[in-house]
């Protein structure tokens, strides 16, 4: 024990004295280094934060949304281009994603603490969790859903007429954003009462 | 016709003018705007040919052809409304490949039962067939002749048939194929009531606080009551639906408390209500002391297999599966005591919450309960049990015979009341609920038909089950199927049906309008009328009667099933059909026919053809010269009156959108069993249950037990089998129907997303579908309308390309002899 | 040999049926008009999954009285007690917007024949009378006549 106190004591003087037998140099390129490897770190437990397997991970989102996204065609389509969670709930750049992963952190209270943990507790909340993802989506402008579906990209030749007609004029002209028409994709809607 | 803008104002203009000038313009010559003479369509009602809701339809004629059809608006049923097949009616008469004549197996111009349809004279057909009929009569007895019918004969269809066979010919294996679809929900009305039928109507819908779906998929099978439930819950938002199936389907869009259990554990999850009922204190004491009586059932009954199967020779009361033994209040709360919530959580699957949820709507007093039931409940190898059950929680609430409370047994069929359950076309039954055990009964009914006593047999017939068993082991030789597909409908066909009706023994006989895999492994096929090419008559599942004409006539030379069986009758003397002791002492029935003997009694032919309203051709009237219609009915309905079942007269119906029966001084009988809307309670009673004896009905103590066969290993999954909204049983119409096939145009197979990737399947895969009995070669849908869980899949049976009753298990409920269709375990695989 | 065999079953057929036979008598007995080519104790390739037909083109109907078909895809349309998407487009206040037919006025009558402010709840399931369109052939002709060819006749 003693023997540790005494390492703890050398490394602390160490630390707080200036550099007698390390170059700047080193100094300045090991903590870069440093750096990105801790950087990476959280950057890899962030990414492991947007797998799927993270998400499906407890059984309020692997009986009620991921069930209900896998009969719709964000899971299973022509091309097999697929959306996992992560792809339309969290932001591609930093700052946003951060903010999202802040808030999702109420997501996991809510599992700690047993707010969803039942069928009808999950379907009472559903309104607000959805209201939540279409107030984001609406001021982002659909960010994620236009990460994949590129508006400059869309052939409205290859879509059925009531699809090209709506995209041509509406969204073209910017009087509406992907979330205002294409609610309720990849999950059930919540009861619309009041929105429709 | 293309008319440009031009052509209509230049019609319009020349119309307008002949107004003016007050000449009627010809419709010709406007070449636009026919003359309402000329577009004037005769409307009509009838019952739809579909499902046991029983809708009215309005049919227009023109020129002998149905042209359209629509939802009645004067109909109480459904109220103007009608299900996709409904509004499709017009079409289904009209498929080309209509059967116009008969069709006998023949090789170089003689029959051969394994030569080629050949057309043929109905002279030629009936002459091979009494033949047969004949010889086999002589050689082994009326036991080895049956006869398959339906719960979509009409009422004088399957009348004329059960006398026939059970008075003509002397035997009771006549049977309909309500036997695969309400024989458990009979049952369950004889056992606990002691007579058949709901007594609620259509009008609780409008009157419950909460509906429970027992294994039902209502918003599919019976759309137009959906509506009806639909209009309620949405219009009432206290109102709640509970939805319980052993896989998620669209009625599930409505549920406000869906579950989904275990295939079987209903049997649980009933006790379990039960016993939550009693521990909360929510038993109704006042009316399960004054109107019930508790019985303990036999246990351990098997599984209506074959005699020799290991499952059969296990079961103790195999033998006596109905036998029940009386019990007490006391002994029925301990019996149920065991199904506690955790416990039937740990059965079904369902959580316990959930089950308390379902529960406290039947417990609490002041919410009315809906409960209802079809196929799940009934084609299940306890179904008479799971009937019992169900209203054992009506019964010790008192939920039961008033507006809202209503156990309700929902029907599958268009008749199954009316025809196949109140004119007893059941092997074991007697119209009004007489069975042919009774000596009694049958003494009343050779009274009502003018016949010496002894003429009907005592010794219930096969049941349709055993019809196909017989067939296969050359027992029954021969076979006359009519108004149902039952190679396409039955279990098992691999093994028992096809085997059977190819057996070189049997000559099988099929009446259709449409070549259907049955008539294709038939021997001769005979050209059927159907729906308004003939007069007829309905029965729907809330006892309500209703007629209609016929509107237009059947293609070629065919004829209406009660043609075909009035017809044949003539064939036979008494002498070639009945012993020599019946007519010797009975010697005025020497010499006669059947037909003079059944239906030119002075009874059957006593309305002349000049009854029938004016405007209306009646092609069996036409051929045997009086109003035959009228005669069986009302022959028929003498079994009734002033028994519990009344009829109003003829005449009535035809005026009527139906009436629900006991028809008495003219009134119908919404609720059956309650002081003030039914005249059969005596005064003072509040509510009798007039079917037993003491008027008290029966609560039974029944357990669980496992079903017939459960996913193993191998055979991993559990099969359920059922209908779509689209197409009505086995599609011999409504996939003639080109919107209908359309929609549907072939089965898939439902399975869960993550067992078909367990598999190495996806969406449209072609895969197997395989039991121990057999396979069929399907695609795999993990979308859509039906969502099973891990571990369950669902194929319908209306395609005729995919028979997935190659697959199904012949198990039966052992009380009612009804398959199990909903449950057998199968695997699947990739082509 | 699928067509003799339909022909057999037609009532103008009847004359030439003793001809027909003799051709049928080297055929299988087939004679089940919906069950593709294979025998009864025999399974076929089951179909390919067919694709609904999506071209939004209004189709005929039978009759005046018949619900119109669904001229479009509807696959993962939600309608349920939360939400119905077909009115979403079908309903009074959208048809400005979407430019797709408004509901029936039918559809707004309640069972007392009232007229609602808005669809009846009776109405509520779309599914229920309207469906879409699979890109498939019917397996059979229907023979039904449109009232139209009945009127007129001498034209």
């Amino acid at each position: 024990m003693s023997k540790i106190i005494h390492l703890w004591k050398s490394y602390w003087r160490i630390l707080t004295r200036p550099s007698v037998h390390y170059s700047l140099g080193f100094l300045t390129i090991g903590g870069f280094l440093m750096g990105i490897v801790f950087w990476g770190g959280f950057n890899t437990a962030m990414e492991y934060t947007n797998t799927e397997e993270f998400c499906v991970g407890c059984h309020e989102m692997r009986e009620n949304v991921f069930a209900e996204l896998k009969t719709t065609i964000h899971y299973s389509n022509r091309s097999g281009v697929r959306a996992v969670c992560s792809d339309c709930h969290v932001p591609h750049d930093w700052t946003n994603k951060m903010a999202r992963k802040m808030a999702a952190s109420k997501e996991v209270w809510g599992k700690l603490f047993g707010t969803i943990n039942t069928k009808e507790k999950f379907e009472a909340k559903r309104r607000e969790l959805a209201e939540h993802e279409w107030a984001r989506l609406k001021a982002n402008d659909s960010l994620e859903c236009r990460n994949c579906h590129n508006f400059d990209s869309m052939d409205f030749t290859r879509q059925s007429e009531r699809a090209s007609d709506q995209h041509s004029s509406a969204l073209a002209n910017g009087d509406k954003t992907c979330i205002d028409c294409h609610k309720g994709i990849a999950h059930k809607l919540p009861d619309m009462a009041g929105i429709h | 016709m293309k008319l440009t803008r031009r052509d209509v104002i230049k019609a319009q203009a020349a119309t307008t003018a002949a107004a003016v000038a007050g000449v009627s313009m010809p419709g010709a010559a406007s070449n636009l705007i026919t003359s309402s003479k000329e577009t004037e369509l005769q409307w009509n009602k009838a019952p739809c040919r579909f499902c046991g809701t029983g809708c009215s339809v309005s049919v227009a004629t023109k020129e002998g052809k149905v042209v359209a059809t629509h939802g009645d608006t004067l109909a109480p049923v459904n109220k103007g409304l009608n299900c996709v097949k409904g509004y499709f009616l017009a079409k289904i008469m009209y498929g080309k490949d209509r059967v116009t004549q008969p069709l006998l197996r023949k090789t170089n111009g003689k029959y051969d039962k394994n030569g080629e349809f050949t057309p043929v004279s109905w002279d030629e057909a009936f002459d091979i067939m009494a033949e047969k009929w004949k010889t086999t009569l002589k050689a082994k007895g009326p036991e080895a002749i049956g006869m398959f019918g339906s719960g979509q004969w009409t009422v004088w269809e399957g009348y004329a048939a059960a006398k026939l066979m059970k008075a003509g010919f002397r035997s009771n294996n006549i049977d309909p194929n309500a036997r695969h679809c309400m024989a458990s929900a009979v049952g369950g009305f004889m056992r606990t009531f002691g007579i058949d039928e709901p007594m609620g109507c259509y009008d609780d819908f409008e009157h419950a606080d909460a509906f429970v779906l027992w294994g039902s998929n209502m918003a599919e099978m019976h759309p137009i009551l959906w509506t009806r439930l639909t209009d309620r819950r949405l219009s009432h938002p206290h109102v709640k639906v509970a939805v319980l199936s052993t896989f998620e389907h669209r009625s599930f869009d409505l549920a406000d408390i869906p579950a989904i259990f275990e295939p079987h554990t209903d049997l649980v999850l009933l006790n379990a209500i039960a016993n939550y009922i009693i521990k909360s204190g929510k038993v109704n004491k006042d009316f399960v002391n004054k109107h019930v009586n508790f019985r303990k059932g036999n246990t351990d009954i098997g599984y209506g297999l074959r005699p020799d199967h290991p499952l059969q020779k296990a079961a103790k009361n195999a033998d006596k599966a109905g036998g029940s033994v009386p019990y007490t209040f006391e002994e029925y709360a301990n019996f149920v005591s065991e199904y506690t919530l955790e416990y039937a959580e740990k059965m079904s699957g369902v959580p316990a919450r959930t089950i308390e949820q379902i529960a406290k709507l039947y417990a609490d007093p002041k919410t009315k309960v809906m409960s209802l039931w079809t196929m799940g409940t009934n084609q299940h190898t306890r179904g008479v049990w799971v009937n019992n059950m169900l209203y054992n929680i009506h019964l010790l609430t008192g939920k039961i015979s008033e507006p809202g409370n209503s156990p309700f047994s929902l029907t599958g069929q268009p008749s199954a009341c009316g025809t196949a359950r109140e004119v007893g076309t059941f092997s074991h039954r007697l119209p009004a609920d007489m069975v042919v055990k009774n000596p009694k009964h049958r003494e009343f009914a050779e009274k009502v038909w003018k016949l010496p006593a002894g003429t009907i047999p005592g010794k219930p017939g096969a049941h349709a089950v055993l019809h196909n068993r017989k067939l296969k082991d050359s027992e029954i030789n021969c076979y006359w199927v009519q108004v149902n597909n039952n190679m396409q409908a039955a279990p098992n066909i691999n093994e028992e049906g096809l085997p059977g009706y190819r057996n070189p023994d049997n000559f099988i006989v099929v009446s259709e309008a449409y070549p259907t895999v049955t008539a294709e492994a038939a021997d001769l096929i005979l050209p059927t009328a159907m729906w308004v090419e003939k007069e007829g008559a309905y029965g729907n599942a809330e006892r309500r009667t209703q007629f209609w004409h016929q509107l237009v006539n059947a293609p070629g030379v065919a004829k209406s099933d009660m043609w075909q069986v009035v017809e044949f009758s003539k064939r036979f003397k008494t002498e070639d059909v009945w012993p020599t002791e019946l007519l010797d002492a009975n010697p005025s029935f020497k010499g006669k026919t059947l037909f003079d003997v059944l239906y030119a009694n002075g009874q059957v032919n006593q309305f002349p053809s000049s009854d029938i309203k004016e405007g209306y051709e009646n092609h069996e009237a036409e051929d045997f010269g009086f109003y035959i219609q009228k005669g069986l009915f009302e022959e028929y309905a003498t079994f009734g009156r002033g028994k519990a079942h009344d009829l109003a007269n003829f005449d009535t119906y035809h005026e009527t959108r139906g009436l629900r029966w006991p028809v008495v001084d003219g009134k119908e009988t919404q609720w059956r069993y309650r002081e003030g809307y039914d005249p059969y309670v005596e005064e003072g009673k509040g509510v009798q249950f007039y079917g037993k004896p003491d008027g008290k009905a029966i609560i039974f103590a029944l357990p669980y037990e496992p079903p017939a066969e459960s996913p193993d290993e191998e055979y991993d999954l559990w099969l359920s089998t059922g209908r779509v909204l689209e197409h009505w049983h086995s599609g011999s119409m409504t996939q003639r129907v080109p919107e209908l096939y359309k929609a549907v145009p072939d089965a898939v197979c439902y399975v869960h997303p993550d067992d078909a990737k367990k598999r190495g399947m996806r969406r449209g895969d072609e895969i197997k579908v395989i039991s121990r009995r057999g396979e069929i070669r399907t695609r795999v849908e993990t979308r859509g309308r039906n969502k099973p869980p891990l571990g369950l899949i669902f194929v319908p049976w209306f395609d005729a390309s995919q028979l997935i009753n190659k697959c199904t298990l012949d198990a039966t409920d052992p009380l009612s002899k009804q398959t199990d269709f909903k449950k057998c375990a199968v695997k699947i695989e990739k082509v | 040999m699928k067509k003799l065999i339909t022909a057999l079953f037609t009532p103008f057929a009847f004359g030439t049926a003793i001809l027909l036979a003799a051709a049928i008598a080297v055929a299988e007995p087939k004679i089940s008009t919906l069950r593709g080519s294979a025998n009864l104790d025999a399974e076929e390739q089951a179909p390919r999954m067919g694709k609904i037909e999506n071209h939004d083109q209004k189709r005929q109907r039978a009759y005046p009285q018949q619900p119109p078909t669904i001229p479009h895809d509807i696959t993962g349309y939600q309608v349920d007690k939360n939400f119905n998407k077909c009115l979403d487009c079908h309903a009074r206040t959208k048809a400005d917007e979407s430019q797709a037919p408004m509901v029936s006025i039918t559809h707004f009558m309640n069972s007392e024949g009232q007229f609602l402010a808005d669809v009846t709840p009776a109405r509520y399931f779309c599914n229920q009378c309207h469906v879409p369109q699979m890109d498939v052939k019917p397996m059979v002709e229907n023979q039904f006549v449109d009232m139209d060819n009945l009127i007129n006749t001498d034209k």
